[in-house]
């Protein structure tokens, strides 16, 4: 068994082909961009070294790539006002046994397994300004003067946006939160009714405690999910009108794809990287506590 | 008596407070099939209703002019051979992680997963340069080798747990019976893991089907493009033709609903199983 089991050979014909291309494809390009930030390039001619002057520039000298920063912040408040409490108030409903809970599930999570750019456009029609329910539906309830063009007005276009990230991925949290509620022992929930506690006490001192440590995962999930949102934007706005809406994501493309300055994208690159280990790094310091049991 | 009533007003509410969030779900997509069988003017005229002149003018425009056919193929040829080389590859590495005798196990495991914190964005210009130096930038190819290594983290994450689960006396059964590790892994480990294995081969389908970034990175030439890339190309193309870009849209969409509908399941496990377990 054991001669078996710890062949060489079959180890290595096992692990090495995903290794492989692990390695090649994802490891080393993550240290090749480092490199790459560090000049100035179009990959075309060599370029030249810069050290850490696109990082330098892209904070003291680049309205775009603090705008873009700022709607990334935008964006991570929206997705957590959305995705904390309102998925946390679906999930506790369909917890306490509804009739058609799992269709509601269901329906729920539709959202986000569909393609972001099919989402987008369906968006982009809903907010069209001649035909799109947005405005109709305002109409419809007296507050017509507030229809405008909302993807077009650069003051309205980001919000526009997160309101279709919030839509998206609320069934996704509600389902992972739920899945944390359901492994929560029933018999504490029997023990106090009996005591006569209610269902709001029920909620916060028992499931709130004891999904905490999903909770956390939870809410590193939604910052880094917010910061690689790229398709929406992609197609409902371009970044636009006039960098309006610009994420890091779509900046990084702008740069390094429209403008060809690859290694200042890069850097964008690198930053969203560090983001999304810092903010695993924070949840973990922040929500730092002993596991809860009973 | 009171508390009945009072419960019965909370039931109300919570299935009010379900029915609408179902309706703003559900609506949108309902609202594209009405309107897709509708023109241009109809549109404009009453974006409600259904129209009296059924017509899939428009869904013969998206194929015909908009070349949604030829980026449908693209797009499922890219995702079927992710798909086979990512599911075959991950899970091999899978099972000599979690099953087999070997130093190294936990920290290549560890390797992987660290994987799973990685944006792309920050993968992606290093790969763009390393096509093109090996010659396959704007070939399909280029958008597999990607995406395949792109799918490692997650579906090593989700098989190793399945595996490490398996009992012992299967696999020594089979050696007993003279079994060689290929045959065992193909014919024995394979066939019991069926459940976990469809669930990580259809999020793989999905994520590669639904992605936009990389083919548009790496796909230049028109006939080559992918559904959410080339709806991006119609949608700068064809800008006054809503009509055809809805039915384009529900084209793209269909495939997803379809598998959602009989793999739900699967598709909710595997995308929260990195949350629930980690």
């Amino acid at each position: 068994m054991n001669k078996v089991m710890g062949n060489k050979k079959y180890i290595a014909l096992f692990v090495l082909p995903a290794f492989l291309i692990y390695l090649c494809f994802l490891l080393v390009p993550i240290i090749y961009n480092i490199v790459i930030s560090m000049y100035s390039t179009n990959l075309m001619s060599p370029g030249t070294f810069v050290g850490f002057r696109n990082y330098v520039n892209l904070f003291t000298q680049d309205s775009t790539f603090v705008q873009a920063l700022g709607n990334n912040v935008l964006m991570v408040i929206g997705s957590l006002i959305a995705h904390m409490p309102l998925a946390l108030l679906f999930a506790n409903i369909l917890f306490n046994k509804i009739k058609g809970g799992s269709f509601f599930q269901t329906v729920f999570f539709l959202p986000c397994v569909i393609c972001g750019v099919a989402i987008g456009l369906m968006w982009t029609f809903m907010y069209n300004s001649q035909f799109g329910l947005v405005n109709k539906l305002l109409s419809l309830i007296g507050l017509g003067r507030f229809s405008q063009d909302w993807l077009a007005n650069p003051n309205t276009a980001i919000f526009a946006i997160i309101v279709v990230v919030m839509w998206q991925y609320v069934g996704y949290h509600m389902i992972i939160q739920l899945a944390a509620m359901k492994n929560i022992p029933r018999s504490l929930y029997e023990a106090a009714a009996i005591d006569g506690a209610s269902k709001w006490r029920q909620f916060c001192s028992i499931t709130l405690p004891l999904i905490k440590n999903v909770l956390r995962i939870d809410a590193v999930l939604i910052i880094t999910g917010s910061l690689k949102y790229y398709d929406l934007i992609a197609v409902m706005t371009g970044g636009g009108p006039n960098h309006a809406t610009e994420l890091l994501s779509t900046y990084m493309y702008y740069q390094g794809f429209r403008t060809l300055k690859y290694g200042y994208s890069a850097a964008i690159g690198m930053i969203l990287l560090i983001l999304c280990v810092l903010s695993l790094v924070l949840s973990n310091m922040v929500f730092k506590s002993e596991d809860v049991q009973y | 008596m009171k508390t009945k009533s009072i419960d019965r007003i909370f039931l109300v509410l919570k299935y009010l407070v379900l029915c609408s969030f179902t309706a703003l779900c559900l609506y949108p997509i309902l609202w594209l099939v009405i309107n897709s069988f509708k023109t241009n003017q109809e549109l404009f005229a009453d974006p409600w209703g259904l129209s009296p002149n059924f017509s899939v003018r428009n869904y013969i425009d998206a194929f015909v002019e908009g070349n949604i056919g030829t980026y449908f193929f693209n797009s499922a040829f890219i995702a079927v051979c992710v798909l086979a080389v990512g599911v075959t590859l991950s899970s091999m590495a899978s099972y000599a992680i979690s099953r087999m005798k070997w130093k190294l196990s936990k920290v290549t495991l560890n390797v992987f997963l660290l994987g799973m914190m990685v944006p792309t964005y920050a993968i992606v210009i290093p790969l763009f340069s390393t096509f093109n130096f090996l010659q396959i930038l704007n070939t399909h190819l280029a958008v597999i080798i990607a995406q395949v290594a792109g799918c490692f983290p997650m579906a090593i994450f989700i098989l190793t747990g399945f595996f490490s689960i398996i009992p012992k006396d299967i696999e020594e059964a089979a050696i007993m019976d003279g079994c060689g590790m290929l045959r065992m892994f193909f014919r024995i480990i394979m066939p019991i893991s069926k459940s976990s294995i469809v669930t990580v081969a259809v999020i793989t389908f999905l994520a590669t089907w639904n992605d936009l970034l990389l083919p548009q990175i790496f796909l230049s030439d028109q006939p080559k493009m992918t559904l959410p890339v080339g709806l991006m190309a119609c949608q700068g193309q064809y800008t006054t033709n809503f009509v055809g870009m809805i039915a384009a849209v529900l084209v793209t969409i269909i495939p997803t609903v379809i598998i959602y509908i009989f793999l739900h399941k699967n598709i909710m496990e595997g995308m929260v199983a990195g949350a629930v377990k980690g």
